[in-house]
C-alpha cells in the first residue's frame, strides 16, 4: 500500500473565533492516540501529556475581562526547529509535510523538545500504566510509548494511512475532504470539536476546505495569521484571528 | 462503487448476539493484549475495525454516536453524522463512555448482605431476581415502594410506568441542579410541556441569562455546534451577550459579559422589556397582552432609572437601556433570548425565567429562524401519555423532603445520596428503608447503602432507545444498540429485570405493553414493537418493504426521524407576566467575608456522576484549568486585600456545614460571589473518584424557588476562611510554559467586518 503516493500536504486552519475552549478535542485526542493518563500527581509534577491543549488568557479586570481561548498542538513546521537537533534523526519532515516522530529511535535527549518554539512536545518520564481492563480500550493503531521517549501531535497519521489504504489503495480514488470525513478518516480532534474550530485537510488540493479558507483570509485585513510567525518556522497550521465587537476598526491589539 | 459512511457502520439486529461480529474471546483474561509493538507509524498495517450506531448515556442530552470496535473491544467514540441532535459532533463526556465500559473498579456481579452494614457477598443474577421479587412480593403496602432513576424517556419510561401503574408505589426521577423551573417557565410562557429547540446558528443576537449552555447546559454539543455557525458561519457574525452572576466557560466566550447580581436576573429582564415597550421597539400586541393592555406603565416598578432595579441587578441604567436596544434592534435580529442554570436558582427562579423568555415575545422569535422552535409529540402514541411524560421530569427539592418514606426502594442510574442536599433526607430515607436495590454499575454512595446490587451492563452493551428533550423540532428516536457482548458476564440489563419482575409478581404489564404471547420478554423486544409500529407508518428516515430492513436500517442509522413532522399547533397567546416585585433572598451569612456562593457544573465530570472516568478528572476546567479538584474562585482583587494565594486552603462555611478547598483567584470571579464546581467528594465511587475534592452539595442552604419549590441552588451565601494551609493544585496552567511575554503573538484579535 505505500507504493506510489499522492502527493499531500497535510494542513489544518484552527479558527479561534469558534473556539469555547470545552476540551472535545483534547479528551478525543487521548482516546485515539493511547495517551497516558494524566494522574493527579502527574499534573502536580507538571508533566502532564496533552498532544493538543487549550489555552486561555486573560484580559483586563473585573467588570471589563475578557479570557481568550486557543487550541495548541504540533505546528507541523515546515522549517522545524526541532528537527535538526536530535542526534538520531527520531523526528523528521516527510514528504507531506508532517512533522513525524519515530518512537522506536527516540533516544530521550529532549533536544526537540527544548528546541520546540510552541511547547507541544512531550516527554514520557514514566512508564505509562493502565489497569488490566482500561487497556481493552487502548487503539491497535497507535503505538504505546515507553518511558524515555518524546511524543507529540502526529496529525493521526494511523487515520491517514488507513485512509490512503482504503480510499487511495482500494478505490482507486484521491482523498478530499469529503471521504475523509465520511471514512471516519479525520484527526480524532476535527472530528469531535463540536464547534468546527479546526478544520483539516490538504493544502495541495485547491479544492479543499484549507485551501480555501488559506486563500481567503491570507490577504489584507483578512483573519489569517501564523503562531509567532516571525520565526519563519512555516507552520502547517495556520490560525484565524479571535474577533472582537469591541475592537477599534482595523487595528489590531496585543492580547 | 464507493464504499459510502453508512455502509461502515454495520447493524447487528438480524442476529441474536447483539453487535459483535468479532467476538471470539469470551473473557479478558484469555484475550491478546491489543497493545501493537513498537514500530514506526509510516509502516502501520492497521486491523479491520467496524463502526456501530448508538448512543451515549454520559448525560441527559443523549446524542447520537459511532463506536469503532476492533477485535470486539470498542476503541473510540465519535459523533454520529447523521444523528438529528448532535450530527456528527460529540464532548468530552460522550468520549469518556468507554472508561465506564473498561473501567476497574466496576461491579462484576450482583452483590447481596443482610441488613444496611456488613460485606457483600456474590450471588448469581437469578438469586438476585429472587429477593426482589420475594421483597415486592410481601410488601403489605405497594404504595410503599418507590423508583428512583434519571430522568425516563422514550420506552424506559413506558415500562417503568406501567410497572408503577399496576405494581403500586411511585417513581422519582432524579436531575442534580434540576431544571423543575426552567419546564414551568416553557410552559407558563408558551405553553409547551417539552423544551423547545433553540436556534442558536441562526441568531445574530443571542442573550443568555445564566445558561451555561456552551458546557452543561440542556443540549450542550448541539447548541456548541449553532454557536460555531453563530460566530463565523453564513452571513452576519452573530453576537453573543451572557447575563451571568457568575464567569462560566459560557461567559468567557461572550461578546459581553454583564455580570449580574445573583437573583436579578429576572428584574434585569423586566426592565429591558420596560424600555422596550416603552419606546415601542417590540410587538404591540405580544406588549398589550403582557402587560394586561396597561404597556409600559404597568412595569414601572422596573425602570431602569429606579434605584432599586440598580439594587437587585448591579447594572446601571444606561447599560439595561443598551441592552433593551440591541435586543429589540432591527439589525440584529433575528434575536433570542434564553434563560436557566443559576438565573433560575433563586427564591425568583420562575419569575426570573418567565421574564427572560417572554422577552421572546417582544421580538417575535417564535418560529422564526434564529428563534424558538416547538417541539412536536413522542413518535408514537404510547409514549406520549401524560404517565409516561411524567418519568422525563424531575422531582423538586420539595419532593424529596416531602416525601413518603419507602420501604422497598430500587435506584436505577442516580446517586442521590451524594446529589442531593443532606436537607432532602434521602440518606434517611435509605437508611430506614426495608430493602433497598442499586442498578448502579459502581458501589457510589447510594450502591454503598444497599441491601442487594444489581450492577446494570453500562450502555455501550445494552438496549434502549431515547426521544430527545429539547428535541431537534421534528420525531425523533434514537436507538441504543450493544456495540460490544457484555464485558462481565454477571451483569444484566434493567429493563430485561423489571419485564421479568412484573412477569414474576402477576402484574399484566406484558400485556399492557403489547408483548403477550412472548414467554420472557426482553427490552429488546419492547424496543422491536415499537419499531414496528414505527415501520407501519412508513414515513421518515427509515423505510423498507418488511420490518427486519426497517430494523436493520434504524440500528444502522443510529435512529429513526421524520424531517415532516414538525410541531403544528399554533403557540397560545401570550398571558399577563406577574409584576409583583420578586421576592429575593437568600439563606446564610452576612457582613465581612461572606459570599454568595454559585455552584456550577463542571464541563467534565457534569454532577459528579461522571466523575470515576480518568480522563474527564483529568480534562482542565477551561476557565481555570484546574484537574482532579474542587476549588473555590475568588476575585483577584479580594484575593489581594485579604492575602489569599492560589493553593491556599480555604475554609466555606453555610448554614449548613463547611467544607474546605483551595482558593483558584482569577479577575472575572464578581468580587460579592465566590463560586464552586459541584460533583467531587466521594467517599466511594471507584479509585479515580474517592478522595478527589469536596462535595460541594453538602453545604447548600434548604432554601427554594417560592413557586415551583425548586432547590434554590444559588440562593446560599458562605463565609470564607483562610485556613493558613496551603497546597500545590492540581491544573494543567504551568504544564507548558505559556507564551506570556509574547501572547499578542499567540492571540490575535481582528474588529468585526
Ligand atoms: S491531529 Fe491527532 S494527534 Fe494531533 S492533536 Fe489532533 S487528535 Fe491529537
Ligand atoms: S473541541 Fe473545538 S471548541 Fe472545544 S476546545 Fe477544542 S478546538 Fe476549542
Amino acid at each position: 500500500m505505500v507504493n506510489e503516493r499522492v502527493n499531500h500536504k497535510w494542513g489544518m486552519v484552527v479558527d479561534i473565533d469558534r473556539c469555547t475552549g470545552c476540551q472535545a478535542c483534547v479528551v478525543a485526542c487521548q482516546a485515539e492516540n493511547n495517551i497516558p493518563l494524566n494522574t493527579e500527581a502527574i499534573f502536580r509534577q507538571r508533566r502532564a501529556i496533552e498532544w493538543i491543549h487549550v489555552e486561555r488568557y486573560w484580559e483586563g479586570e473585573f467588570p471589563d475581562v475578557k479570557a481568550r481561548f486557543i487550541p495548541i498542538l504540533c505546528q507541523h513546521c515546515e522549517n522545524a526547529p526541532c528537527e535538526p537537533v536530535c542526534p538520531v534523526y527520531a523526528t523528521y519532515h516527510n514528504n507531506q509535510g508532517m512533522n513525524v516522530q519515530v518512537y522506536n529511535r527516540c533516544v530521550g535527549t529532549r533536544y526537540c523538545a527544548n528546541n520546540c518554539s510552541y511547547q507541544v512536545r512531550f516527554f514520557n518520564y514514566w512508564e505509562p500504566v493502565w489497569p488490566e481492563t482500561l487497556k481493552n480500550q487502548l487503539n491497535p493503531d497507535v503505538t504505546v510509548r515507553s518511558r524515555g521517549i518524546m511524543e507529540k501531535c502526529s496529525f493521526d497519521i494511523q487515520r491517514l494511512r488507513k485512509a490512503e489504504h482504503v480510499i487511495e489503495g482500494q478505490r482507486g480514488e484521491r482523498i478530499t475532504d469529503e471521504n475523509l470525513r465520511e471514512g471516519n478518516f479525520l484527526p480524532a480532534c476535527v472530528q469531535a470539536c463540536p464547534t468546527t474550530t479546526l478544520v483539516f485537510g490538504d493544502f495541495n488540493d485547491p479544492e479543499s476546505q484549507v485551501s480555501q479558507m488559506k486563500e481567503e483570509h491570507f490577504v489584507e485585513g483578512g483573519r489569517g495569521y501564523k503562531l509567532l510567525e516571525d520565526l519563519g518556522t512555516e507552520p502547517n497550521v495556520i490560525y484565524l484571528k479571535k474577533v472582537d465587537i469591541h475592537a477599534k476598526t482595523g487595528v489590531e491589539t496585543h492580547a | 462503487m464507493g464504499i459510502t459512511r453508512r455502509q461502515f457502520l454495520r447493524w447487528s439486529g438480524a442476529s441474536a448476539v447483539g453487535a459483535v461480529v468479532f467476538n471470539g474471546c469470551r473473557i479478558p483474561e484469555e484475550e491478546l493484549q491489543v497493545e501493537s509493538p513498537v514500530d514506526l507509524p509510516e509502516d502501520l498495517v492497521t486491523g479491520i475495525d467496524n463502526w456501530y450506531a448508538t448512543i451515549c448515556r454520559q448525560d441527559q442530552e443523549s446524542c447520537g454516536i459511532i463506536v469503532r470496535v476492533v477485535e470486539g473491544r470498542a476503541k473510540k467514540v465519535e459523533g454520529n453524522p447523521d444523528y438529528p441532535i448532535n450530527r456528527g459532533k460529540h464532548n468530552a463526556r460522550s468520549e469518556a463512555g468507554l472508561q465506564s465500559l473498561y473501567h476497574p473498579d466496576r461491579i462484576t456481579e450482583p452483590l447481596f448482605r443482610e441488613g444496611s452494614s456488613g460485606e457483600f457477598t456474590p450471588i448469581s443474577w437469578a438469586e438476585a431476581h429472587g429477593k426482589i421479587a420475594d421483597s415486592l412480593r410481601n410488601l403489605p403496602d405497594k404504595n410503599r415502594f418507590l423508583l428512583v432513576t434519571q430522568p425516563l424517556r422514550g420506552h424506559m419510561a413506558l415500562l417503568a410506568s406501567e410497572f408503577v401503574k399496576s405494581y403500586g408505589g411511585k417513581h422519582m426521577a432524579f436531575e442534580t441542579l434540576e431544571q423543575v423551573t426552567l419546564r414551568r417557565a416553557i410552559k407558563d410562557v408558551f405553553g409547551q410541556d417539552r423544551l423547545p429547540d433553540f436556534d442558536i446558528e441562526h441568531s445574530k443576537y443571542l442573550l443568555s441569562f445564566g445558561a451555561d449552555f456552551l458546557s452543561t447546559w440542556l443540549s450542550p454539543v448541539k447548541y456548541s455546534r449553532g454557536y460555531g455557525e453563530l460566530r463565523q458561519g453564513a452571513g452576519k457574525r452573530g453576537v453573543h451577550v451572557q447575563v451571568d452572576s457568575r464567569f462560566s466557560m459560557t461567559a468567557a466566550n461572550a461578546d459581553e459579559w454583564v455580570p449580574v447580581k445573583p437573583g436579578g436576573e429576572g428584574v434585569l429582564a423586566m426592565s429591558m422589556m420596560h424600555v422596550i415597550i416603552r419606546e415601542g421597539l417590540g410587538d404591540r400586541v405580544a406588549a398589550n397582552a403582557l402587560t394586561g393592555g396597561n404597556g409600559y406603565m404597568a412595569l414601572d416598578a422596573f425602570r431602569p432609572n429606579n434605584s432599586e432595579v440598580r439594587d437587585a441587578t448591579g447594572v446601571d441604567a444606561s447599560r439595561i437601556e443598551g441592552l433593551a436596544h440591541a435586543f429589540a434592534d432591527p439589525a440584529n435580529q433575528p434575536s433570542l433570548a434564553i434563560g436557566g442554570g443559576s438565573a433560575g436558582a433563586h427564591t425568583s427562579g420562575l419569575f426570573n425565567l418567565r421574564a427572560i423568555y417572554s422577552l421572546n415575545l417582544l421580538v417575535n422569535n417564535v418560529s422564526q429562524p434564529g428563534g424558538i422552535f416547538f417541539n412536536p409529540a413522542p413518535p408514537l402514541e404510547e409514549l406520549d401519555s401524560r404517565e409516561v411524560l411524567d418519568m422525563g421530569v424531575p422531582a423538586s427539592f420539595r419532593d424529596w423532603k416531602e416525601m413518603d418514606r419507602p420501604q422497598v426502594l430500587m435506584v436505577r442510574g442516580v446517586n442521590p445520596v451524594h446529589g442531593l442536599p443532606p436537607d432532602a433526607n434521602f440518606t434517611t430515607a435509605v437508611e430506614n428503608a426495608d430493602f433497598v436495590v442499586s442498578f448502579s454499575s459502581f458501589m457510589d454512595e447510594t450502591a454503598a447503602m444497599a441491601n442487594l446490587i444489581m450492577p446494570e451492563h453500562t450502555y455501550l452493551e445494552d438496549w434502549g432507545d431515547d426521544v430527545p428533550d429539547p428535541g431537534p423540532r421534528y420525531q425523533t428516536l434514537g436507538l441504543q444498540q450493544p456495540v460490544v457482548r457484555p464485558f462481565y458476564p454477571g451483569t444484566g440489563s434493567f429493563g430485561d429485570e423489571m419485564l421479568a419482575l412484573g412477569k414474576e409478581l402477576g402484574l399484566n404489564i406484558n400485556d399492557s405493553l403489547g408483548l403477550s404471547g412472548n414467554d420472557s420478554p426482553t427490552f429488546q423486544d419492547l424496543l422491536k414493537k415499537g419499531a414496528e409500529k414505527l415501520w407501519m407508518e412508513n414515513r421518515g428516515s427509515v423505510k423498507a418493504a418488511t420490518f427486519d430492513g426497517f430494523w436493520n436500517g434504524i440500528l444502522q442509522r443510529g435512529g429513526w426521524w421524520d424531517t415532516e413532522s414538525t410541531d403544528k399547533t399554533s403557540p397560545a397567546a401570550p398571558s399577563i407576566l406577574s409584576m409583583a416585585w420578586p421576592n429575593i433572598a437568600f439563606q446564610g451569612p452576612t457582613g465581612d467575608d461572606t459570599y454568595n456562593l454559585i455552584p456550577f457544573l463542571s464541563n467534565s465530570i457534569a454532577d459528579g456522576n461522571l466523575a470515576h472516568l480518568p480522563w474527564l478528572q483529568a480534562a482542565p476546567d477551561p476557565v481555570t484549568s484546574m484537574v482532579w479538584h474542587t476549588w473555590v474562585e475568588i476575585n483577584t482583587k479580594t484575593a489581594e486585600e485579604k492575602g489569599i494565594r492560589v493553593g491556599d486552603m480555604m475554609e466555606i462555611t453555610s448554614p449548613n456545614g463547611t467544607v474546605k478547598a483551595p482558593a483558584y483567584v482569577h479577575p472575572a470571579v464578581p468580587p460579592w460571589t465566590v463560586s464552586m464546581p459541584i460533583g467531587q467528594g466521594h467517599t466511594t465511587f471507584g479509585r479515580y473518584a474517592e478522595g478527589v475534592g469536596v462535595n460541594t452539595l453538602s453545604i447548600l442552604a434548604p432554601i427554594t424557588d417560592v413557586d415551583t419549590n425548586a432547590l434554590a441552588w444559588a440562593a446560599t451565601r458562605v463565609r470564607i476562611r483562610n485556613t493558613g494551609e496551603h497546597i500545590d493544585i492540581p491544573r494543567f496552567e504551568g504544564n507548558v510554559p505559556a507564551f506570556e511575554a509574547e501572547e499578542g503573538r499567540i492571540i490575535k484579535i481582528a474588529s468585526p467586518r
